[in-house]
Formats: structure tokens, C-alpha cells, sequence
């Protein structure tokens, strides 16, 4: 029986890689042919885990057989080798975001124009978050006027991470930029932004921020404003609430069960996810589906390059604001 | 029994007037009201007498007064009855004037004044501010307030409202200082004419979101709209360095329909004086309390505070700047 699975190789092994690898090796249209090789050797552990072959990544981009590559690997190299697979011919699944550099991205703007090229926003993949947006593409809601994002982490990355992040914003809130240009249906022109360290000094020592409330502003006058928080203390808190001229639109936190405990103290529902692998699980398979479907020629790649670069300009300018104390206009960044 | 007078008998005054009959402690003795038929209506509706204010504030047997007049006559009765010795429960606003508010504050430091913050005393949000306070939640770091009526105000009202911020976020700035704990040192709003046009016509904005910060750099998120399309949407969510504290909207009945579409929902109690009633009541049990002595739990200087920060939020929007207070 003929193979018409495609063949996608997978570049880093750490936690987003082993997501993706995983996912890529159980989808019936791709076939996982090879862990590229990274310096810290992480790839043999993920490869011998899936039974699949190392390779180094320039003999996988030089296989013709191979038609995709996911990249996963360390933020600093995800552009090169972007570039490095498109230019060998792969359709290419980079995890977000494609770079921390807003110049280096828009000088780049170029080849990413109509490339084959999925970046992971992955929120736009989640199935709650989906059926948000179909609800308001339906009109259910009439005219979009206001929207809410709560996005709080569970517990505050280790602060060895802060400074390769690139920061709040444009590691973290850049999801969030991402869903309220993918929601609101039209820019945001203005960003005005506070941040505070509340949650761990060594953040602020590092010269970042943990806690942020954002607002953005479109043409129309329309409003979204962003909560973020590096430490939640209750699991991982990511809900959106879209108000319109015929009412509203809610996603709240999925329950890991649906057991509720009652006693005389009250009740006791069970917690939300602890993390993002936990809470966007089915969002990581929809992203490789898509990508098999882009491989397929059967879908346009749903996020690519441009969106990064908006969500970047957001995060950009909303760094600026906090600096500043004054609203940016999203133009002059 | 403390006898007390009422100003006022439109919506809130007649609220009030219950709740004062029902109270103990209470004897509602006279009504006032510059539409006489509504004074007699409430007078006989309650068994107390219809007044002049003259009269009421120079009677000695009247131990205190609930101002629930136009609020253009709020500062001018409680300035008449504080200086009569009465006590005094005061809707909110005190004043939509912060100059003419700050001007009176000194003549009232004194005054046994509870100013009518009706959400203060709403059981959830006070079950909050407990849980708060015994540290359920470590230490507060950020406030989320969702503040949105369920459909706009007469036209003519909002002209004379004294804008959205005055008239409605008012309410919510009280709830953000009362839960902060810290002082607030800075606003940033963001507002907008997106719901009615006539509003924005009138020179004001149906749509605002609102920052505060404190010195301690904890930040406040305020909500508001003039119009949400689902009932009356009032909730808080409070974060804090070991979880997170919320308190939910009330709706009017616990019956959910199922389908094969889904759940449905009954609809949030829409109407401010339902979703109220309980805080009007514990309202009026905290006035009892006051005529009996108590320090009112909420006064003048309450009152400038959220009045300055609704002139700062207004300035905000004005200037696109952030405020400092």
C-alpha cells in the first residue's frame, strides 16, 4: 500500500517540540521522518520516545521525501531556519513568534509574503476559542463594541527565562495581541499600557514586568482591554468576553472534571488546567492539522508571518507605553 | 425609636421608605417631596406624615434624615441637617460638583453622614471583601470591576447625569478604593460613543474602560457600559499573590433550560433596585446603627475621593493622558 502520508521533520526537542513531534507522529496524513539535532542532545531523547531516526537539519532540509518541517526550537533560531526551510522548498510550522526583533521580521517581510508558513498562535486553534469567533462572525452578538482577555500563568517562569523572553509583552501578551486583532475585526490604532512587578522581584531584577493591564483602541472607537499576570496562584486563567450591540460572549476556564463537592462550607468545583500543554491540548492537534492541510494545498496558512509582525508592533508599542506613562499610536512604532 | 424624615419619594425614595418602615429601630415620620401627590402617596403607603423641609429640619424630635432628593439638593439638606444635628443617610452622589463638594467637606467633617455606596453593602461583594480580608487570597495585586446597565437612561437624564463617570463609574470607583486598600495615584480612561448616538450628541460617552494604579503599583480594570443587551451585569474579580477571588452576576431564577443547542439560562436580575434589594435593606440596618451611635461606615470623604477620580477619569479621556491624582 502506497505512503501519501507527508513527510515533516521536527527541529527542537524541548517541551513545544516533544507537543508538536507528538502530535505530528499520530496525525494519519504526516509522517514524523526525523528529530533534527540540536546542541544540547535533546533530540535523541524525543527521537528514541517516537522511534524515529536523528538527522541533522541540513540533511532533512536537503531530502527532497521531506515536504514540512515544524520548528520548535530555541526563539533566536526560528527565523533563520524559517528561512532556511522555505528556502529548501518546506511548507513550514514555526512555533510563536517567528522573531523577538520587530526590524529583523519586517526586513524579512519580503519572502514570508505568500510562503507556506504557519506560526503558532495557538489560541486561534483552541476549539473554545473558535467557536467564540464563529459565534461572532455569525452576528449572534450584533456589532462587536468591547472586549475582555484575561491571561494569567499558573506560576512564574523560572527567572533564568526572563531575560532570553523578550519580555511581557512580546512573549507573553503577544498571544493576547494576537486574539484581539483576530477578534475585534479591525486594528488597533492605540495601545496604552501600565505593568507593575508584583509577583517576583527577581522579575523586576531582570528588568521585566509580571503584571500588566492593557488597553487597545481601534479606528471605530472600539475597546479591548488585556489582563496578564506571570502567577495566577489557581492554574492556568485564560477566558475572553466579547460585548456587542445584542449582548455577550463568554469563554471561560474548562474544568479538569466536572465534579463539584458540596459541604456545609459551600461548594468546591475542580480546578481549571494547570498549564498550557494541559489547557490547549486539542489547540496543538488543530494547529497540525491545519498544517497538514497547508501541506495538502486544501488551506491558506491560517497565522503566518504579517500577524506576527502586527502582534509584535502591539507588544512593541505597548513596552513603550508602559515606559512612558502615554498612549502609542500603533503607527509610529 | 429614632424618627426620621425622608427627602425625596421618586424610585429610591420610596425604596428607602420600605426598608426604613421595616427596619427596627426606625420610625419614618415624614416625607418630603416637591411633587405633593407623591409625598401623600408615600406618606400614606408608609404611615408617616407629609412635610415641609423647614419644618423637619427644625423639629428636635427628628433624629436624623435620608436625602434621597434630586441630587442637585443633596449638599444643601445635609449641609441644613448636620447644622440641625440630625444624622444623615445620603444617596449617592453628595454632590456632582468636586469644587462645590470639597467647599462644604469642612463644614461637614463632623457630621454623622453615611453616604449611600449601595454595592458596598451588596452580600456578595461584602463575602468577597471578608474572604479578601482573612487573606484567602495572599495579597491583593489587580482589580477587575464589570459595571454594565442593561439598557441606556432617557436622554434627557443623561444630560443632566453629570456624565458617565460621575453618574455611573461613581459607584465603581467607590468599590475600587474600598477593595484596593491603597490609595489611588493615577487613572487612565479610555471612552467611547459606540452604543447611542444621541449620547454622544449630548456631549458625553456610553463605553469607557478605566485604569487605576495604586503607589504600590497594584492596578484596577473598570468596565463600564450603558448598555450590555443581557441585564444588568455587575461582578468582581479580585487577584491576588495565592488565587483569585469572584463574585458573579445574580440571575433571576437557578432554572436552566437543556436542548439539543445546549444550556440556556435564565437572564441576570435586570432591574438595579432587584439586584439591590438585599444592599438597600443592610443599607438602611447600618442607618439604624448610625442614628444609634456608630461611625458611619461610609462618608463625605468617601464621596470626594470617588468624585475626584471620576474627574480625573473624565480629564483622561479629554486629554488621552494619564492623571495624577
Amino acid at each position: 500500500m502506497q505512503d501519501d502520508r507527508f513527510k515533516i521533520a521536527v527541529i527542537g526537542a524541548g517541551r513545544m517540540g516533544t507537543v508538536h513531534a507528538r502530535n505530528a507522529a499520530a496525525h494519519p496524513a504526516l509522517e514524523l521522518a526525523c528529530v533534527a539535532e540540536t546542541p544540547d542532545g535533546s533530540a535523541a531523547t524525543l527521537a528514541d520516545a517516537l522511534q524515529r531516526p536523528v538527522a541533522p537539519f541540513s540533511a532533512a532540509l536537503a531530502d527532497p521525501a521531506i515536504a514540512g518541517v515544524v520548528i520548535a526550537s530555541a526563539t533566536a533560531t526560528h527565523l533563520d531556519f524559517a528561512l532556511a526551510a522555505l528556502a529548501a522548498g518546506k511548507a513550514v510550522f514555526c512555533e510563536k513568534p517567528l522573531d523577538l526583533d520587530l526590524a529583523r521580521l519586517r526586513a524579512h517581510a519580503g519572502v514570508f509574503a505568500d510562503a507556506p508558513l504557519v506560526v503558532g498562535f495557538n489560541r486561534r486553534f483552541d476549539p473554545h476559542f473558535r467557536a467564540l469567533k464563529a459565534r461572532l462572525d455569525a452576528g449572534e452578538i450584533g456589532t462587536l463594541e468591547t472586549l475582555s482577555l484575561i491571561s494569567h500563568d499558573p506560576a512564574a517562569p523560572p527567572p533564568g527565562f526572563i531575560p532570553t523572553s523578550g519580555g511581557l509583552f512580546r512573549d507573553f501578551v503577544i498571544h493576547d495581541f494576537d486574539m484581539a486583532r483576530w477578534l475585534m475585526g479591525e486594528e488597533p490604532v492605540e495601545v496604552f499600557a501600565w505593568a507593575s512587578c508584583l509577583v517576583d522581584p527577581a522579575i523586576a531584577a531582570a528588568g521585566d514586568v509580571d503584571t500588566a493591564r492593557i488597553v487597545l483602541k481601534t479606528t471605530s472607537g472600539r475597546l479591548c482591554t488585556i489582563s496578564s499576570s506571570r502567577r495566577s496562584g489557581y492554574g492556568y486563567d485564560q477566558r475572553a468576553e466579547v460585548y456587542g450591540s445584542a449582548g455577550m460572549a463568554r469563554v471561560d476556564n474548562p474544568r479538569s472534571t466536572t465534579l463539584e463537592g458540596w459541604s456545609e462550607a459551600g461548594s468546591a468545583a475542580a480546578r481549571i488546567a494547570g498549564g498550557f500543554a494541559e489547557r490547549y491540548a486539542a489547540a496543538y492537534a488543530a494547529e497540525m492539522d491545519h498544517f497538514a492541510a497547508v501541506l495538502a494545498g486544501e488551506a491558506a496558512p491560517a497565522v503566518g508571518h504579517a500577524a506576527n509582525e502586527r502582534a509584535l508592533a502591539l507588544a512593541e508599542a505597548a513596552g513603550r507605553s508602559a515606559q512612558s506613562g502615554a498612549p502609542v499610536m500603533v503607527e509610529s512604532v | 425609636m429614632a424618627r426620621i424624615a425622608l427627602f425625596g419619594a421618586g424610585r429610591i425614595g420610596r425604596i428607602h421608605a420600605a426598608n426604613a418602615v421595616a427596619t427596627p429601630g426606625i420610625e419614618l415620620a415624614a416625607v418630603i417631596d416637591p411633587v405633593p401627590e407623591a409625598a401623600r402617596a408615600l406618606a400614606d403607603a408608609t404611615g408617616a406624615e407629609v412635610a415641609d423641609t423647614e419644618a423637619v429640619i427644625a423639629d428636635p424630635d427628628i433624629a436624623g434624615v435620608i436625602v434621597a432628593s434630586a441630587t442637585d439638593t443633596h449638599l444643601d439638606l445635609c449641609l441644613a441637617a448636620h447644622a440641625a444635628g440630625k444624622a444623615i443617610f445620603c444617596e449617592k452622589p453628595l454632590d456632582l460638583d468636586l469644587a462645590r463638594a470639597r467647599a462644604a467637606a469642612e463644614q461637614l467633617a463632623e457630621a454623622r453622614l453615611f453616604l449611600g455606596f449601595n454595592r458596598r453593602f451588596d452580600p456578595n461583594f461584602k463575602a468577597l471583601k471578608a474572604a479578601m480580608d482573612e487573606g484567602r487570597i495572599g495579597a491583593l495585586e489587580t482589580l477587575n470591576i464589570t459595571s454594565h446597565d442593561p439598557a441606556p437612561p432617557p436622554i434627557a437624564y443623561v444630560r443632566v447625569s453629570g456624565g458617565l463617570f460621575r453618574d455611573m463609574t461613581i459607584h465603581d470607583f467607590d468599590t475600587a478604593r474600598w477593595l484596593l486598600g491603597a490609595p489611588v495615584t493615577e487613572v487612565f480612561a479610555a471612552g467611547a460613543g459606540l452604543i447611542e448616538p444621541e449620547i454622544t450628541t449630548a456631549g458625553d460617552i456610553d463605553t469607557a474602560k478605566i485604569l487605576l494604579r495604586t503607589a504600590a503599583g497594584q492596578l484596577c480594570l473598570i468596565s463600564n457600559s450603558r448598555r450590555s443587551g443581557y441585564g444588568y451585569d455587575q461582578r468582581i474579580e479580585a487577584f491576588g499573590s495565592a488565587g483569585m477571588l469572584r463574585a458573579g452576576n445574580v440571575a433571576e431564577s437557578e432554572t436552566a433550560v437543556w436542548g439539543e443547542a445546549g444550556p440556556a439560562g435564565a437572564p441576570f436580575q435586570t432591574f438595579f433596585l432587584d439586584r439591590y434589594a438585599a444592599a438597600y435593606r443592610d443599607e438602611m440596618a447600618h442607618f439604624a446603627d448610625v442614628l444609634s451611635g456608630a461611625a458611619p461606615a461610609i462618608g463625605v470623604a468617601d464621596g470626594l475621593a470617588a468624585l475626584a477620580l471620576a474627574e480625573a477619569a473624565a480629564e483622561s479621556v479629554r486629554t488621552n493622558k494619564v492623571v495624577n491624582l
